[in-house]
């Protein structure tokens, strides 16, 4: 199948960028790395008037590096992560997720932000940046605003943004050199999407346990009492905390997630 | 691995580099999309987007009267009617562009002609169709019940055929120690060659000739089945497969999209196109390996076989279609279930089932791989029962090697074979004691490991006695082929068949070879194109090694004598005393000789040089083949496999796969293994990945390759092969149809494994594939159950 | 219809596109370059990789008016090239192709495995082709070529 009708603009700055989207109002679509979008406008699933190319924007490809955080542009592709072309705040979390999404051809143009934007319940990097309490920042007609990403998906495939809001770049906070942190992702072949994600990040020094369930039906479930996790009957206690996400016992979703925390738990060992 | 090949050979037995690389590795591949036509429009289809409903009304958007077309506007054309011969067949029209009613999702309803594809989208977007929605049959068990809604209502009953072989079991289920009742189910799948299909129409006025290039494995058929569709004469009609990306079966077929195009070029005099994409693919046309076994195997305290009594239900979809007919997969379930193996009774009930789902295609290994999962599971049944290894039973049941050649219970005639030795060679390529051993051990991550074999034989390159038995539009007869050495003593073949991944450019110079001595680089084949090559039933079963390699020797043979014949003069020698090698003619036993370039030369510019008796038909020739008999090749295989279960997540990684297997003389081996592997990654599709589900409305539930899953090379595992090469007695050299085997075992041999895996869990797998969410279900009821 | 200039294959090109045409259509359709095979639309068969600056992409989901002031490279672009050289007589050796509609995407993977992996083993070679679906070979000869001209640039210390 072929895309429907649109118009294109491909704006040199991000304030001709807000303005397009502002004036496209609703039928206004950001088009980033649009690994996502392309397969929807051809399924004729997406139908914008107008998409709006972001891409090359300089503002959403500068990175920043200091103390405690790293700030990456939304644009910068999976591949750039994966290669070690900008600072990764985690010692590795950030390479190995990138790695494990898609094909290499698909992260050589998907982006950080796009992904995050389109919230894709079985996406990598929502459950990354979930995990690590990362903040997005946002620009919209009226100014900036920063939102942590954990606030930011609302359901399948939809999230707070405002049509005409774009993420410039999201802030990671900085692991401890003796953090610890793993991920489990099950799915059926590389490059398909999560069945079930388990991750969990462990810095003592930072005082920070944080557990996340991803793949769920809507945003990835932050795991209230992590703690518990890193001690304790695993089985018992990986169960329930699935039920209390939401999945109910007896069900295939329910079973793989529980392994698949279990699974992480243990990897972080 | 296979024999290394004798240095420097090129004929019959050399594994030759292909000829056809080049031209596709360098994206000088032609497929019909690559056509390029002056004015070329684009074709989009309205579909049915419900399973079963009366079209009410189905409006054009105004002022697009001349780019959408309905029904009413293909004057004249026909409907696809594919009739079989067998007792009781029920009759199914499929129109071109749906008439009164729709039977599936997907079925085409209007046909939108514009500049670009996107254009003709946009148009169908805009046709308005008001459909009723009618009951929906959408499981072929329901179907068959008596109170099912009939998907062709004037029907007593959903079912294009009914077939029966019978036999008395009262002595065997007397006599039975062991008796295995087993349900199996095979999911409904689609073929996914990587191209789709593809169709470009145009219309020569100089010829008066409707000019279709298509991309299918059979482009004589398509002819005939155009030209009765649209109602005009054979020689109006041309059609042209060119380079083709993949078939599997799934290009086997008389296309209703071909005859709108054809209808709409030959009305208009302009070209159009219709690429089918991956969406109308999966969405309408998930068509084959859908069945239902309900079986029991009947064995003595041993393990050997008494009887099998089975009902098998085949899923027909709701059409039959042209040119295999909507039986010709349940009446193949019938005849092949006993596969390779000896019992005193056999009964064997079938329906083809009418369902509001995608009409059948015969798929790579059609009814086999279905057959062969049923069977074996069932004989792994029967071996834990008897407590003896599943190699053992099968050793005690597979047709002995001294009773070859062998007719079978269902009068199927063995050619050739040694199957106990197949056996043995995979039990002993799989190391079966030291996998036992790593059983008791377990594995350090928890995993279960099981082995599994499965062993089968494929009938192939069968002809008009088995087809006719099937009385389906289609019989093949035998098979031709052009020869012609030009001046330059280059040697152009003509066939009739396709060659679409087969390598035919390749081995079928390998044969001219062998015949004529000429090198393979100077042998051109030209197929795939109804005006320039004799008639063929084309490329499907396995047949066109056998029967396209049959007959390429046979206008060699014919070439090589006329040949003989010139240079026997030029030479001053007896003809029966030159023998033709690397190019030349020579005087055996003489360093006499001139090339076969020389003689076409004289032939040809020097006809003054010829003797006075000379032959004058030339140095062409159009000659045919018949096989000895026409019963077909068996060739065989037994793959084994081990496998490591992931009983917490469900999942299963295959950790070693063995095939032996028996193509006779392999003409390129190189390429007989490139057919088994790809065969495999197909069976390993069916087996852990493959599925179109459907829901109760008969919605097709996967729409892209995200949802329905292709194995990937991290899902196929290192292979190892070894060939038995015995050959077939009824073949021109030796060789057997193996086109489709590598895709027939592997559901068997992998679910086998995963049962010896979990067998002391409880879990007995009998569906395909076999999903995490399948195996989890299961090993969750077994636990419950304990 | 959007003006855009990119580099096809190293050539300057101007052309008018609508903006919903994709680039595998721009290419085969108006730049008649049909070697780029198209298998799904939607990202996932790799059928249609070829390379956007220098690195593999997906033409099928790809817009041509975004590719404005990019270069691209087809399988026709890789003629001359020598990685690409040894990869298809490694293909052909191996028997990585039957129908060779999968093939051109599946040699633009291969030749960045080859040279952005240069210590890949079999395992991560097949991981790294997981995005190429061939429904023909089963990726054994695939496998095999890959491997094997890994293997010679590595004796030869041709690989970089
Ligand atoms: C075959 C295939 C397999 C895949 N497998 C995986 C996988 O395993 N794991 C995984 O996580 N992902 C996977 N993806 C998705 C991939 O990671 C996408 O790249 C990503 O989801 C979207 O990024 P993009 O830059 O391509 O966004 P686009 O497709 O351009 O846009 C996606 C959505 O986000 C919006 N958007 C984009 N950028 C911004 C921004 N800066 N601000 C606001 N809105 C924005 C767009 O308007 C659109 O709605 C796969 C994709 C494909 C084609
Ligand atoms: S056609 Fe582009 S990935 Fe399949
Ligand atoms: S060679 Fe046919 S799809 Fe790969």
């Amino acid at each position: 199948m072929k895309a429907p009708h649109f118009e294109y603009e491909k704006p040199a700055t991000l304030a001709d960028a807000l303005r397009l989207l502002s004036a496209g109002g609703d039928n206004a679509k950001v088009l980033a790395g649009g690994q996502s979008l392309g397969p929807l406008l051809n399924l004729r699933m997406a139908r914008p008037d107008l998409l709006v190319d972001i891409r090359t924007l300089p503002e959403l490809r500068a990175c920043e590096d200091d103390a405690d955080s790293v700030t990456l542009g939304a644009a910068v592709t999976h591949a750039a992560i994966e290669d070690g072309q900008v600072p990764d705040p985690t010692h590795g979390l950030l390479a190995r997720v990138a790695q494990g999404i898609a094909y290499r051809a698909v992260r050589n143009r998907g982006t950080l932000g796009g992904s995050l934007a389109h919230a894709d319940p079985a996406a990598d990097w929502v459950t990354t940046m979930v995990l690590l309490d990362a903040e997005l920042r946002v620009a919209g007609a009226d100014g900036e605003r920063v939102l942590r990403v954990e606030d930011l998906v609302e359901g399948p495939l939809s999230t707070c943004l405002a049509p005409d809001e774009i993420i410039v770049s999201v802030r990671l906070p900085r692991l401890s050199a003796d953090a610890r942190w793993s991920y489990y992702k099950f799915n059926r072949k590389p490059g398909e999407f999560a069945e079930a994600i388990a991750a969990v990040v462990h810095d003592p020094a930072r005082g920070v346990v944080r557990a996340v369930l991803g793949a769920m039906e809507g945003a990835p479930h932050v795991i209230p009492d992590p703690h518990a996790l890193l001690g304790g009957d695993i089985d018992a206690l990986a169960a329930d905390i699935v039920t209390r996400s939401g999945f109910a016992p007896d069900t295939y979703e329910h079973r793989v997630h529980a392994v698949t925390l279990r699974r992480a738990v243990a990897g972080l060992a | 691995m296979t024999a290394p090949v004798e240095a420097g050979a090129k004929g019959v037995g050399a594994s030759l580099p292909r000829k056809e690389d080049d031209r596709l590795m360098r994206g000088r591949g032609d497929y019909v999309a690559n056509r390029r036509v002056v004015g070329l429009q684009e074709v989009a289809f309205v579909r049915s987007p419900m399973a079963h409903a009366r079209v009410l009304a189905v409006r054009k958007p105004e002022g697009a009267e001349q780019q959408v077309f309905v029904l009413a506007d293909l004057e004249g054309v026909k409907p696809i009617v594919a009739v079989c011969g067998l007792p009781g067949f029920r009759v199914s029209e499929l129109q071109v562009l749906a008439g009164d009613i729709v039977r599936y999702v997907g079925e085409p309803i209007a046909m939108c002609v514009a500049a670009t594809r996107a254009e003709a989208e946009d148009l169908a977007e805009l046709v308005e169709v008001d459909l009723e929605p009618l009951p929906v049959v959408a499981d072929m068990l329901a179907a068959l019940t008596p109170d099912s809604p009939k998907v062709h209502a004037h029907w007593e009953r959903n079912a294009f055929l009914e077939s029966m072989v019978d036999d008395d079991l009262s002595a065997v289920k007397r006599d039975a120690a062991i008796v295995v009742r087993r349900t199996v189910r095979t999911a409904r799948q689609c073929m996914a060659p990587i191209e789709g299909r593809a169709v470009v129409a145009e219309y020569d006025r100089r010829l008066d000739q409707l000019v279709v290039h298509s991309a299918t494995q059979m482009p004589h058929i398509n002819r005939t089945g155009i030209a009765e569709c649209l109602g005009i004469d054979q020689a109006s009609v041309r059609v042209v497969a060119p380079d083709v990306g993949g078939g599997f079966g799934y290009k086997g077929i008389l296309l209703a999209e071909e005859i709108c195009l054809g209808w709409y070029a030959r009305r208009t005099g302009r070209p159009v196109r219709w690429l089918e994409d991956r969406y109308e693919h999966l969405s309408g046309n998930a068509n084959c390996r859908e069945h239902h076994y309900d079986i029991t195997g009947y064995a003595d305290a041993s393990g050997r076989l008494l009887g099998i009594d089975c009902e098998a239900v085949v899923d027909a979809g709701a059409y039959s279609l042209y040119p295999f007919s909507a039986c010709l997969e349940s009446a193949q379930v019938s005849s092949i279930l006993p596969g390779p193996y000896v019992m005193d009774r056999y009964r064997c009930h079938t329906y083809a089932a009418a369902t509001n789902k995608p009409p059948i295609l015969p798929y790579r290994g059609v009814a086999r791989t279905g057959v062969c999962f049923a069977m074996e599971l069932v004989l792994d049944a029967i071996a834990r029962e008897a407590g003896r290894e599943p190699w053992e039973v099968r050793m005690a049941n597979v047709v002995p090697s001294d009773a070859m050649p062998y007719t079978n219970i269902t009068n199927k005639y063995f050619d050739s074979g040694d199957y106990p030795e197949c056996l043995r060679r995979t039990v002993a390529a799989l190391d079966v004691p030291a996998w036992r051993a790593r059983q008791k051990r377990g594995e350090p991550d928890g995993r279960r490991v099981g082995i599994g074999l499965a062993i089968f034989c494929e009938q192939a390159a069968h002809g008009t006695s088995v087809y006719h038995g099937w009385g389906i539009p289609m019989v093949p007869g035998h098979e031709q082929c052009f020869a012609r050495l030009s001046p330059d003593g280059a040697l152009e073949l003509r066939i009739g068949a396709h060659s679409h991944g087969q390598g035919m450019e390749t081995t079928l110079a390998q044969v001219a070879n062998e015949v004529l001595g000429i090198d393979p680089a100077r042998v051109r084949l030209i197929h795939g194109d109804t005006a320039l090559t004799p008639y063929s039933t084309g490329t499907w079963g396995s047949r066109s090694m056998v029967m396209s390699g049959g007959a390429v020797a046979a206008a060699c043979t014919v070439i090589a004598e006329r040949v003989k014949a010139i240079a026997a003069h030029l030479l001053e020698a007896a003809p029966a005393d030159l023998e033709l090698a690397d190019g030349d003619v020579r005087v055996s036993g003489t360093d006499h000789s001139m090339t076969l370039q020389e003689v076409a030369h004289a032939w040809y510019r020097q006809p003054q040089r010829m003797p006075p008796d000379i032959d004058p038909s030339g140095l062409e020739t159009t000659a045919g083949y018949k096989a000895v008999r026409d019963t077909g090749t068996f060739s065989y295989a037994c793959h084994a496999c081990a496998v490591a279960v992931d009983t917490e997540l469900g999942t299963v990684e295959i950790l070693d796969y063995v095939i032996v297997e028996d193509g006779g003389t392999l003409v390129n081996p190189m390429i007989v293994d490139g057919q088994v592997y790809g065969g495999l990654a197909q069976g390993i599709g069916s087996a852990l990945f493959e599925e179109m589900p459907f829901n109760a409305d008969a919605q097709p539930l996967a729409s892209t390759l995200a949802d329905y899953m292709l194995p990937g090379a991290t899902e196929m595992p290192t292979v190892r092969m070894e060939h038995m090469t015995i050959p077939s007695p009824i073949t021109r050299f030796g060789q057997k149809g193996i086109g489709e085997g590598g895709a027939v075992a592997p559901p068997a041999a992998i679910a086998n494994a995963v049962n010896d895996a979990l067998h002391d869990l409880g879990v007995e797998i009998t569906e395909c594939p076999i999903t995490p969410r399948r195996l989890l279900a299961a090993l969750a009821e077994a636990k419950a159950g304990r | 219809m959007t003006r855009i200039a990119l580099k096809v294959n190293g050539q300057a090109v101007e052309r008018d596109v609508a903006p919903r045409r994709n680039l595998v259509d721009f290419l085969r359709d108006e730049l008649n370059l049909t070697g780029t095979n198209v298998g799904c639309e939607h990202g996932v068969c790799g059928a249609c990789t070829l390379e956007i600056d220098g690195a593999p992409a997906r033409s099928c989901i790809a817009f041509a008016v975004a590719c404005d002031g990019a270069s691209v490279r087809t399988i026709e672009g890789f003629d001359d090239d020598p990685v690409m050289i040894e990869l298809r007589a490694a293909f052909n050796a191996e028997h990585a192709l039957q129908c060779g509609y999968c093939t051109p995407g599946m040699l633009v993977t291969a030749r960045d495995i080859v040279t952005r992996l240069p210590d890949a083993d079999e395992a991560r070679i097949r991981e790294e082709l997981s995005g190429n679906l061939c429904r023909c070979t089963g990726y054994v000869g695939i496998v095999r070529a890959i491997v094997s001209v890994m293997a010679a640039r590595k004796s030869s210390g041709g690989g970089r």
